[in-house]
């Protein structure tokens, strides 16, 4: 065993949400091997790692346990060799490449001065070094890339240059704490695909923090599903996926979208919304110049019958969120239409839009900002109909039927925003858009800031709300396994043009575009779930 | 709410401040009550030293009672001071918000004419302006407040920036909400805690420019304020030390309160000072 943690308590500051970020945890990383912590927010997964790491945050004390890292016990160990061991030994790779990145620095700076705090070379060597790493991590150009800031980079080739940073000392464990949640899914099997490549020379033992059940799939060798700051199960990656023994794992295993249940309801009839040629460009600059131009909408057209879900799938700067926007009306649109009922909004007068608008309402993506802090529930669901003259006695007659509808507790309203969970604030926005009864939803990204079990609950209630109002629904989503699970059709779009649309059953099984075709092949864990 | 209280309260320097701070606003409100015959009553002999019979804090140079001075100094620098941050924060809120909210060209505008106030010494357009509008209490206010809002329509102006690409703006937005009524009930509200910090700290600076103007003979004629002590006492300065140093403490006393108090509402109002 490479590393050993036994019994492993760690106590949380009074007044956390549970009294232990982690409590009695038990695991083994044996030498050359994978092993995957997975679990929801607020597990316990990256409090473990940070634990490995010795770096937990302030507050976090461990109680009891030992973490065995060839033998010596790394709890025990002074603070300034367990510095030594950072990054020699143990190297860390996180979420969010830019923020692990100073901004201000360019890459071969940062890369050389990793080597150089634990190694006596100069200055010309390292940088050698780091041009040798740099290309293994298979960045294209790796002496150009030395002079470049983290900016210039996309998320893809950070990542990249994060994991050469922590390979520059040949660590014997990597830890990855959700090393690929930021990136798009192309991107995403890129990066797996090479951390696993170099896990294999290198004979690393890799810990990879994830709550995705697809990665785990795609890396694992040994599996640990965690939940509440306890391992509730514990085994090699097929035991734990085809045999899952604790109910947990079966629920989480259970929601994970599978892209197999399209619904099949007919769809006729003259379209309630079309959109034709729309297109939108971003100009960047001040009044007296302009530094350039990006197209964000190319040209795009689409159709929308009533109790219809249209999945419009890309990766991110695709175009997919401006095109919405530009429907819903939150953006102009330069040129095109888009056509409600026959009637064109996209140069509406605000005046004259203002009856209308009732009729598109949007789900947002971030539960956290998308309602007023400083607004109580009643308030919030209630500021449509009130913004239409409906007086408050009535609207809130009608905000317990909808609290209801979206599977909340109509006692809520006069409660405020942050005593909720991200899948309840999700519900309220839901409230909040369905108490104008529109005709058309725009649901932007509405699960993907959320957990997987709650996911696949917003993902069946928004299907069942859709069928009950008979709405016709817009679905903006990166995923393509959300999309295959609650769209009727889908439209792949990519850098603000449309590549192909058709019924969802029919574009998963045959894509036409090649595009398309590399996108199902990235879904992480493919054939395996 | 009860947080915020707290965490205001947690320091023992902002408890003396606040402490402070009541009982200069308990004497200058009951200063009528307390010297009914008025500050600019001659009561003895001139530049007696503090301790006199019946002169608590002496007389001054025409032999007023000093300590009636300092109490109805309090309610002008008090007056002046709270008026005019209250007029600058109108017309910041005013500025900032619109052009924070529309954003593009009325952005630009705006922020050029806040520009156009910030370039020009502050004090030097204070003073013409209150020469031009005859000096009296009145004119202090006003012109206070046309030279000081510009701070608060950039503190304004960022805090919508960022607030109206949040989500829930743009929710309310796509309600068919009115722009005046999103302004109003969606991002203000999120944006006072600043607004607050910044107006409690013009207070004080409200005060020390009053006390400028008011030395300079600048003041209302009719009214006595610490400022115009110190200026008429000037001459006196090195006889009776008196004369100028009560109502220049008394400006310092009340300046450092505010500003003890303005920066623990920052640490308290701010959620991400929560610990």
């Amino acid at each position: 065993m490479l590393v050993s943690i036994q019994g492993l308590t760690a106590a949380l500051p009074p007044g956390a949400d549970r009294p232990l970020a982690i409590e009695d945890l038990s695991l083994d990383i044996a030498h050359n091997e994978i092993v995957c912590i997975v679990g929801e927010s607020g597990s316990g997964k990256s409090m473990t790692a940070h634990a490995v790491m010795g770096l937990l945050p302030r507050g976090v004390g461990v109680t009891g346990g030992r973490i065995l890292f060839d033998g010596v016990d790394l709890l025990q160990e002074p603070p300034e060799a367990m510095r030594k061991r950072r990054g020699r030994e143990i190297a860390m790779i996180f979420q969010d490449p830019m923020a692990a990145l100073n901004p201000v620095v360019v890459i071969g700076r940062q890369v050389t001065e990793q080597i150089r705090a634990h190694r006596a070379i100069s200055e010309r060597e390292a940088l050698q070094q780091a041009v040798d790493l740099l290309g293994q991590v298979g960045l294209k150009d790796p002496a150009a890339l030395l002079g470049a800031y983290p900016h210039q980079l996309s998320g893809g080739q950070r990542q990249r240059v994060m994991i050469a940073m922590a390979l520059s000392l040949s660590p014997r464990l990597l830890i990855a704490d959700e090393p690929t949640t930021a990136l798009d899914v192309t991107t995403q099997a890129q990066i797996l695909k090479l951390i696993k490549k170099i896990q294999a020379q290198r004979q690393m033992s890799v810990l990879f923090i994830t709550h995705d059940f697809g990665v785990v799939a795609d890396m694992a060798d040994r599996v640990a599903v965690m939940r509440l700051g306890q391992v509730v199960e514990n085994g090699t990656v097929a035991q734990i996926l085809d045999r899952p023994a604790h109910p947990y794992t079966l629920a989480l295993i259970a929601a994970v979208p599978k892209g197999a249940s399209a619904p099949l309801d007919p769809a006729e009839g003259t379209p309630l919304l079309e959109v034709r040629g729309l297109s939108k460009t971003f100009r960047r600059g001040g009044l007296f110049s302009s530094r350039g131009a990006v197209t964000a909408v190319d040209d795009v057209s689409l159709t929308l019958n009533r109790g219809e879900t249209l999945g419009i799938v890309g990766e991110s700067g695709s175009g997919k969120s401006t095109l919405a926007r530009c429907v819903i009306r939150l953006l102009e649109p330069d040129s095109g239409a888009v056509l409600l009922d026959g009637t064109d909004v996209a140069k509406m007068k605000s005046g004259r839009l203002r009856p209308l608008r009732r009729r598109i309402q949007m789900v947002f993506q971030d539960p956290y900002s998308s309602l007023n802090p400083r607004q109580r529930i009643g308030d919030i669901i209630t500021a449509g109909p009130r913004a239409y003259g409906e007086d408050t006695a009535a609207a809130l007659a009608r905000a317990t039927e909808i609290l209801r509808l979206v599977g909340l507790n109509p006692e809520i309203l006069d409660r405020f925003p942050h005593e909720f969970s991200g899948g309840q604030r999700q519900r309220i926005g839901l409230a909040r858009a369905l108490m104008l009864q529109p005709d058309v939803l725009i649901a932007d990204e509405p699960v993907s800031a959320l957990d997987v079990t709650v996911q696949a609950q917003v993902l069946k209630l928004l299907d069942e709300v859709r069928r009950t109002m008979n709405l016709a629904m817009l679905f903006i989503t990166h995923d393509m396994r959300v999309a295959a699970e609650v769209c009727h059709r889908v439209m792949v779009m990519r850098n603000g043009k449309v590549v192909e649309s058709g019924p969802t059953h029919a574009l998963f099984s045959a894509p036409a575009s090649g595009y398309t075709k590399s996108l199902l092949a990235a879904i992480p864990g493919r054939g395996r779930l | 709410m009860m947080r915020s209280v707290r965490l205001f309260f947690a320091k023992p320097a902002t408890i003396v401040a606040f402490a402070v701070f009541v009982a200069i606003v308990v004497i200058a409100l009951a200063a009528p009550l307390l010297f009914a015959r008025g500050p600019f009553t001659i009561v003895g002999m001139p530049l007696l030293p503090p301790g006199a019979p019946g002169l608590l804090a002496g007389s001054d140079v025409l032999g007023r009672d000093m300590a009636v001075g300092l109490a109805y100094g309090a309610r002008i620098s008090l007056l002046v001071g709270i008026a005019s941050s209250i007029g600058a924060v109108g017309i910041g809120i005013l500025f900032g918000a619109v052009a924070g909210y529309y954003g593009g060209l009325v952005d630009e505008l705006l922020m050029r004419v806040t520009e156009f106030f910030q370039i020009i010494p502050s004090f030097v357009l204070l003073m013409v302006l209150v020469a031009f509008l005859q000096p009296s209490l009145g004119a202090t206010v006003i012109g206070i407040a046309l030279v000081s809002w510009p701070q608060v329509a950039r503190v304004v102006r960022g805090e919508f920036l960022s607030l109206k690409a949040r989500e829930f703006v743009q929710a309310a937005r796509t309600l068919g909400m009115r722009d005046s009524r999103i302004i109003l009930t969606q991002i203000l509200p999120n944006a006072l805690p600043p607004i607050l910090v910044v107006g409690s700290m013009m207070v004080g600076s409200a005060i020390l420019t009053e006390s400028a103007l008011s030395f300079l003979g600048l003041g209302d004629p009719n009214l006595l304020s610490w400022g115009s002590m110190i200026g008429g006492s000037r001459s006196a300065m090195w006889v009776a030390w008196w004369t100028t140093v009560l109502p220049g403490l008394a400006i310092m006393a009340t300046v450092l309160s505010l500003n003890f108090i303005s920066d623990r509402l920052n640490d308290a109002l701010n959620p991400r000072r929560q610990r």
